[in-house]
This record gives structure tokens, sequence and C-alpha cells, in this order.
């Protein structure tokens, strides 16, 4: 789908403007707080002869404010880890600065206001969750019983209590990927950076990632993500930078750049057929283009939440039989309320 | 044992070598942090300004520098070098490296069926042989576990989870190192109790019963049976229900008397010593009486060796030659002999008697009497007054240390009033600030008898054999750290295996330097001796002896010399640079010869071992900073 047809119905959209709104505000407000100031950012790789590679980055310019959820947004290869890692000081800038917190990016001191969640979870196998988060509460120079209680927090926040005690290596790549979150989050960190934090996770972990995000942007805290993952992007950012090939393509709000100008979306239920065709007759008086008028169909996001929210509370086999196909979306709709038939569709 | 000049050092001497700075390893040790700096200055500058231009790599240099002093070492944190630790240490314990000990076990086990213990001292061949097996399993560990650690983290990205915490440079090389030491430590541990409890296990027999048993006077003077081919002979004095054997083969047994007239011979003892000697100094003189720096050389023993003790003097050609220090002899039925000088022989040290010990050996210049074993003679003297006691005549017993002691009482003659008289040795032969000389001599004319400095020694006191192996098991874990600090240092910049390659090239390099040390002097002194790598190759080629002139003309022979010149100079100057571990690894000798290892010498290895750790910290620091880690 591209953004021109989107006119009509996006169920996901009760996300984005609600969430997303006020704190664009806030952020606004709050301007002059730059969290994180590229300047001219390049960054060549070379090989070991010293000859150029990959142009990875071409003078990048954005300013991360304080309090926004802010997204990389590209395909493969477009500069975003890249990014990413002279923001951390893994990589050291071609040319150009990058500041964090008004520091010089490779300055050790910075990473105690930081959490980084990598690319995947790169942990140490041969640890178990509690030992792991420990270790990180140990690079915080926590006390024991600072790390005890932050150990157990993080644990219930990310919903790996039971598994505590299960070596990394045994973990599932959604698990590995939460203990990769709790340990960015050991240290109460100011500035989140999120590397492609939503893959490896299920529909619901994605979810409960998206909210997670939310919420510690409520709570307050810078969060940089990169993702190519566009839906994720357009669910939590506040504003999202475009790259592609190592150069800035678009920096804005999600909401301005999204909002399409000459396109009116009306949603409404309980239309009559009458009513819809006089709705096309206004339409076609003032002069203006019909470009769709359909039931909306649900995402498959929603769709998946439901069935399992659904499971959740009444546990035991769906009944799914071939000559009863319209079953399970009749059980969706009743949980939901307003979608029917959007399965059949 | 044959100690070398370098042994008898004391720390200080050692450290700072009065009247010979150069040699010392205070300069040394010097020189190196100053090479090192300045290298590394100029290679950082180098890649800095290759990095970022020649302006530029100046600032970044010299940020470098001002991070470390100013950020980096005063905000390392005593919790996070812990916490690495810990990490490092679980890391190699649940890679089960801690199957080495089995392994160690297994190997005992099996060399418990090829160490003879029948053979003429197994002490020593017990003991050397688990010190080192020891050793040099824990250094292939130690290589192993150092260099690849940190280039895994690198590749696995896990490293990226702690570069970005408040993590510094200086304490992931510190974690490392110290987390890889305590794997060391938590192995050697139960390797020396292995160790000790197979040498003691392995030693152990028994003898079954008496063979021969005599009452003279009511004095019982009898023989044991013959058991792992020995026999004792041994006597109980009248009245008395326990006596002791003689020593064979370095050991003892007691030999009680039962009731019924039976005899229990009891379990070795003795075998297991560690002797605290202490050495005097020794003056030769030849056949005529006349003082000679050495004593007579009985053949070409004076070849290679002991280059290592002139440090930095004999890199830069001030002092030349070998050092090292072999047996001096002494010719039989001639005014020759070896002089040796005690210091600080008083009633305190020596409260019963005088123990000494001999350790000689005997040339023969013919047969001889074949039965009886070439006789020397000590004398002991009063270097002021000149009184001697009687001299005391002895059979030479080579290749083992031969225990005797002097009774603190001898009776004098005296001529005035033509009484025996009983005198104590503190009055007369011991001066007054105690000194006291005892005079080798050789009894059997034309033939030799060689000592060196350690050949005679008195024996204050004694040491317990555990703490003597637990001291040698320090040595081995002070190897162990240096080649962990290698290691790290390496992996900071390398890739796994390029690293415990690098350091097992150093390791070699160390163990090689007299050799590389041999080959320069050659060089240097213009004698054949096969030279460099590439004149050798053209020898073997050519199937050249190696005291011939190499047999290449003209130009060539000029471009073989010159590059071996270069090889052999460049490796001289490493092969300094590195730590010299043969000399480490030899305190398994003071224990295997049953001689308590010198503090003086464990100090030296502890105090080299934490400067080149101090150094190797240094430079991984750089490389760790100037490092992209995601690079």
């Amino acid at each position: 789908m591209d953004t021109d047809s989107t006119a009509v119905a996006d169920s996901a959209d009760e996300n984005t403007p609600a969430g997303a709104a006020p704190v664009a505000a806030r952020a606004s407000a709050t301007g002059s707080d730059v969290v994180i100031e590229t300047r001219n950012l390049s960054k060549i790789y070379k090989d070991f002869w010293g000859r150029k590679k990959v142009h990875a980055l071409k003078s990048l310019d954005i300013e991360v404010r304080k309090g926004e959820i802010f997204g990389l947004l590209g395909p493969n290869g477009s500069g975003k880890s890249t990014t990413i890692k002279l923001i951390l000081g893994l990589l050291f800038p071609t040319s150009g600065r990058v500041l964090v917190f008004d520091k010089d990016a490779t300055e050790t001191k910075k990473n105690e206001q930081i959490g980084y969640l990598p690319e995947e979870s790169y942990l140490y196998q041969f640890l178990n969750a509690e030992e792991t988060l420990d270790f990180y509460g140990r690079l915080f120079d926590m006390s024991g019983r600072q790390r005890k209680q932050r150990v157990e927090e993080l644990l219930t926040l990310v919903g790996l209590q039971g598994a505590r005690h299960r070596q990394l290596r045994e973990y599932s790549k959604g698990m590995r990927r939460r203990v990769g979150l709790a340990q960015a989050l050991i240290n109460d960190p100011d500035l989140i950076l999120l590397d492609e934090p939503t893959t490896g996770l299920d529909p619901i972990g994605i979810r409960e990632m998206k909210d997670l995000i939310l919420a510690l942007r409520d709570q307050g805290k810078t969060i940089l993500l990169c993702s190519h993952q566009l839906g994720d992007v357009q669910d939590v950012c506040d504003r999202v930078a475009i790259l592609h090939q190592g150069e800035l393509k678009e920096l804005g709000r999600v909401t301005d750049l999204l909002k399409v100008q000459d396109v009116t979306e009306v949603h409404a239920s309980g239309l009559s057929e009458e009513a819809k065709n006089e709705i096309r007759e206004v339409i076609a008086r003032h002069g203006a283009d019909l470009k769709s008028m359909d039931n909306p169909t649900a995402t498959m996001e929603d769709l998946f939440l439901n069935i399992v929210r659904e499971s959740e509370a009444r546990p035991g086999a769906r009944r799914v039989s071939a000559t009863a196909s319209d079953e399970p979306a009749a059980d969706a709709s009743a949980a939901e309320g307003s979608q029917a038939g959007s399965d059949n569709s | 044992m044959n100690l070398q000049p370098d042994d008898f050092w004391t720390f200080s001497e050692w450290l700072f070598r009065p009247g010979a700075f150069l040699e010392s390893a205070f300069l040394q040790g010097v020189v190196l942090i100053v090479l090192a700096i300045v290298l590394g200055l100029l290679v950082g500058y180098v890649i800095s300004a290759a990095r970022y231009g020649p302006g530029e790599g100046f600032y970044a240099v010299a940020r470098a520098i001002r991070d470390l002093l100013r950020t980096d070492l005063p905000g390392t944190s005593p919790s996070r070098i812990v916490a690495l630790a810990r990490l490092a240490f679980k890391e190699a314990i649940r890679r089960r490296v801690l199957f080495v000990v089995g392994l160690f076990v297994v190997i005992l086990l099996l060399a418990g069926w090829f160490l003879n213990p029948e053979s003429d001292d197994p002490a020593r061949l017990y003991i050397s042989f688990v010190l080192t097996a020891t050793n040099y399993l824990v250094l292939a560990l130690a290589l192993f576990i150092s260099a690849f650690s940190l280039p895994q983290d690198i590749e696995n990205r896990t490293i990226y989870t702690i570069v970005t915490k408040p993590v510094r440079a200086t304490e992931i090389v510190l974690g490392r190192m110290l987390g890889f030491v305590a794997v060391g430590t938590v192995m050697l541990i139960p390797m020396g109790l292995a160790s000790y409890i197979f040498v003691d296990r392995g030693l152990d027999h028994t003898h079954y019963g008496v063979v021969e048993a005599n009452e003279i006077d009511g004095r019982i003077v009898g023989k044991t049976d013959r058991v792992r081919k020995h026999e004792h002979t041994f006597t109980i004095e009248a009245g008395e229900t326990q006596g002791l054997t003689n020593f064979v083969r370095g050991h003892r047994h007691v030999v009680t008397r039962n009731d019924d007239g039976s005899f229990t011979i009891g379990p070795p003892t003795g075998q297991l010593r560690a002797r605290i000697p202490s050495y005097g100094e020794i003056q030769f003189y030849d056949r005529n009486g006349d003082p000679k720096e050495s004593g007579i050389d009985v053949g070409a023993e004076r070849l290679a060796g002991g280059y290592g003790s002139a440090g930095i003097s004999r890199l830069i050609g001030v002092a030349k030659g070998n050092r090292k220090l072999e047996h001096s002899y002494v010719e039989g039925g001639t005014l020759g002999m070896a002089e040796f000088t005690f210091d600080n022989v008083t009633r305190q040290r020596f409260p019963d008697k005088i123990p000494f010990d001999l350790s000689i050996r005997a040339y023969r210049s013919f047969k001889g009497d074949i039965e009886s074993g070439i006789r020397g003679s000590l004398t002991f003297k009063n270097p002021d007054t000149g009184f001697s006691l009687t001299p005391k005549q002895f059979t030479v017993e080579e290749y083992q240390i031969d225990e005797r002691e002097l009774p603190l009482t001898f009776e004098w003659l005296n001529k005035e009033t033509g009484e025996v008289e009983t005198r104590n040795v503190f009055d007369d032969v011991v001066t007054e600030d105690g000194r006291m000389q005892i005079l080798l001599k050789c009894l059997d004319s034309s033939q030799y008898l060689g000592v060196t400095k350690s050949g005679l020694y008195l024996r204050p006191a004694e040491s317990s054999f555990g703490w003597n192996l637990t001291k040698a098991y320090g040595s081995i874990w002070l190897q162990m750290t240096m080649i962990i600090a290698f290691g790290v240092m390496f992996s900071t910049f390398l890739s796994g295996p390029v690293a415990m390659v690098a350091t097992a090239v150093c390791v070699l390099l160390g163990f090689s330097a007299e050799s590389i040390y041999d080959t320069r002097h050659f060089i240097d002194s213009n004698i054949e001796r096969g030279g460099g790598p590439i004149e050798s190759l053209v020898r073997l080629v050519k199937q050249d002896a190696m005291t011939t002139q190499l047999d290449v003309e003209g130009v060539a022979n000029t471009l073989i010399k010159s590059a071996d010149a270069v090889i052999v100079y460049t490796m001289d100057a490493v092969a300094t640079a590195l730590p010299n571990l043969p000399r480490m690894v030899s305190t398994a000798e003071y224990a295997a010869s049953g001689i308590d290892i010198f503090n003086a010498v464990l100090a030296r290895h502890s105090v080299a071992t934490l400067g080149y750790c101090l150094l190797a910290f240094l430079i991984s620091y750089f490389f760790l900073k100037a490092r992209e880690i995601a690079a």
C-alpha cells in the first residue's frame, strides 16, 4: 500500500495521534534541550590499506531533543546503525562531530546516562538472565542492594522472572531481546538507543515493546531508535529522519510527514447504502474526486492480538473448521466489537 | 645444581648493580618503558595522522594521553574491574578449562608408569617432572585463554554492551588480566596439591625386613632387604630400641627393634628437602699456591650462556662474552686449592654443630684406583690467626649432595702444657666477626676436583619441602601472569589466533634468548660458529661445518653476512626486551635439588613480572582506546 491510497480507514492510527501529540508539544516547549547533536557527521569505511570502501554516512546533521522519540528510518545499508554506533563512540567519525549530552561521543562518562539495545542482543551466552543483569549493574558501580532491586524490577518488566536461572544460550530470540532491553535499562538511563528494537519479536512482543517505548517517553526519557519496520516507526516516533545511502532524505514530525494534505478522511458507522450514495453525490457535486469508499479492513496485527488476548482469557483449542470458516472472525469481532467480517475479505 | 653468578645477587644488587649500573634491571626497565612510550607516541601519531591528518593527529595523541591521566586512570573503578574479572573467570570456567586439571592428573597417572623410582635420584626426577609438566601446561593454557577472549568478544559484539556502559579501557584490560590470573590460580592450586601427593607417594617405599643383624656388645649392626634396587645398613646403639639407617639415594629409615627381637622399618624420611644454604666467597690457588681468579678448565666448557645477566650493557656492546659459571678444577697433590670464606658464622645460627654440604665433581686424568673414589680434604681455618683444624679427608661423591657436619668442639694438644684440651670452634676457628674459611684440596695427584661457588656451603637451617614446592609454583604463577598480560595485550589489536602466535613467539624468543645472544657474540667477535639464520641455512645446504669459513665468495658473502647481522641484531634487541623466562623456569631446579628457592630470586621475578604487566597494561590501554570497536 502506498501513502496516496490510505485515505480511508487505518485502524492503527489510534496510537499515533493519541500518544504523540501532547509529547510532541512538550518536546518543542523544551526544544533547547538537545541531547544528541551531530554536526556534518561523515563516516567512510576503509580497508586495511586505508583505501575507501564504503561512504556509509554523508554530512549528517540531526538534533535529538530531550523527551522525544526520534526514529532513524531507512532501508538496509542506509547508515542507521552507523549513526547509532557513532553516537555511542563505537566508531570514530571520519569527519564532523557527535555530541551527546554536550560531551564528545568518545567520552566514557556519557555512558552513565545511556542505555543501548544493540541490533541483536549481544550478550554472554554462558550467563543466565539474573547474572547478566547483575553484571551490567556492577558496571555502573551500583551497590548490591540497588542491583538486586533493579534486577527484580527489570525481570518483571520484561517478563522473564520464570526464566531467570536459565543460561541465555537456551533462550529464544525473543527472550534474548527482552534481556537485551532489560540490560539497556539497568541504569535507568536518560537516553535510550534502540537498534531495531522489534526484530525477532512476535506480534505481542512488538506491541509490548512499542508500549514500553511510549511509557519510557512518558517518564521523560529520550529515545532514539532505528528501524526499517515502517509500522513501528510510525506508531511510536515523534520525529523521524529518513536515511538512504548515507544521506539524510527527510526529517520532521511523523504527523506532519504523513499528513496527506489534499485528502479528507471520513469514518462513520451505521450508514445505509442510500446515505453512502448521497455522500458520493455530494462529493461529485463539489467537483472532488472520490478515491475509495469501502468497509475498512483491520490489520493482521489487530487480528492476531485479538486472538491471543482472547485465548489468554479463555484457554483451550479454538474451534476452527473448514465448513464454518467465518467463526473465528465472528469471535474476533465479538471481542473487538466494530470490525465484523474483516477476516473474510 | 650449578648456580650462576647472578643467582647470588641480592634483590638490590640485581635492581641497581652497584658498580655496574649498565647491567642493572632498573636501567633495563626504565629503558624499556621509555622506549615503549617513545615508540607508542610515534606509532600513535602515525596512525592518527593517517586518520585525521598531520595537525589533528597530534591533538589526537595528546588527547589520548590526557584522557589516560586525567579521566581514565583516576576514574578506574575497582568494582568494575572485579565485575569484568568475574566475567572473564566465569567465561573460562564455563568453557571447561578446568578439564586441564583433569588432564594433568591423567598425565601424572601415566607418568607413574614411566618415572623410574629405582633411579639414582628419584626425588629430583619426580619433582622436576611435576614442575616441568605443570609449567608448560599452565603456560600453554594461559596462552589460549588470554589470546582468544577479547577478539572473540569483539567478533561476537558482546563487547558492544560493555563499552557502551561507563567502562574504561583500563578496566577492560585489567579485568581480563585479573580474571584469567584468577582462573590460572584456581587451576594451579589443585595441580600443586596433586603434585605434592604424587611426589610424596611416588617416593614412598617399604623395606619389609632385615636380612642381616649382628649384635656386638649390645650394639646391633644390620642390613635391610633390597627394595627398589637399594639397601640400607643400620645401627641400633646398646640399650636403645630405635636406630637409623644410612643415607641411600637421599633418604633413610628409622629401624625399631621389637620386644620379640624382630625389626620394624619405618617409611623413608629426608628425601624431600629444602636446604637453606649459606654461600661463601671462593678463591682459587694454582699448583704453586698463587691466588688465581679461577681453577683449571678441564674442557671447553665455557661456551654459551649467562649473557642475559649483563642486561643493557651487553646489548650496547659494553659487556662482552659469556658469563656462565662452570666448574673450576683444583689439581691433586699440589698446592692448588679452593678457599671458601664464609661470613656470619655465629653461635646463634649454628647452636649445635656446623652442617655443610659438598657438591663436587671429579675429573680423572687416569683411571686410578677403581675401588675407591677420588679423595679430597677439607681444612677449617681461621682467616685472621691462621689457626686450622686437622684436615678432614673425604671421598668425593659425584652428582649428589654430600651432607657433612663439623662438631662445635674439637680436641687440641696444647704443646706448652702437653695436655689435650677440648676447645670450641667458635673460639679458635671462627674470627670474632664470624668469618671462617674452608680449604678444599685434592689428595690424589694428577686427579682433579671441580667446584663452583655453590659447591660447598654451610647449611644453617632447613625449610619445608611443601613450602619450597609452593614457591616453585609461585614462580610458575608469575610466568603465567606474564603470559596472560602479553596475551591480553596482543589481543587488543590482533585477532585471536594471531595474538596467540604473537604471544607464543615472544615466549619462544624469551626461551631462546641465550642462543640469540650467543650467535650475536660470535658475529661480533668474528668467530666462525655457524653465523646467523641465512648463513646457517647456506651451511646446511652445502653441508659445511660450523667452524669453517663460509664458502661463499664476493658480494654474496657480504650480502649474507650483513642480512644476518641485521636479523640477529634485531632479534637480540627484541629478546633483550622480553622477559627472561628460562631463568624463571629454572626455579624448578632449586626445588628438584632440594635447595630452598632464594627469596631474592622470587622477589626479582615478582618485580620483573609486575614491570612487564604494567608495560603490557599501558600498551593494551592505548590500543584498545584507539581502536574502533565496531569496525
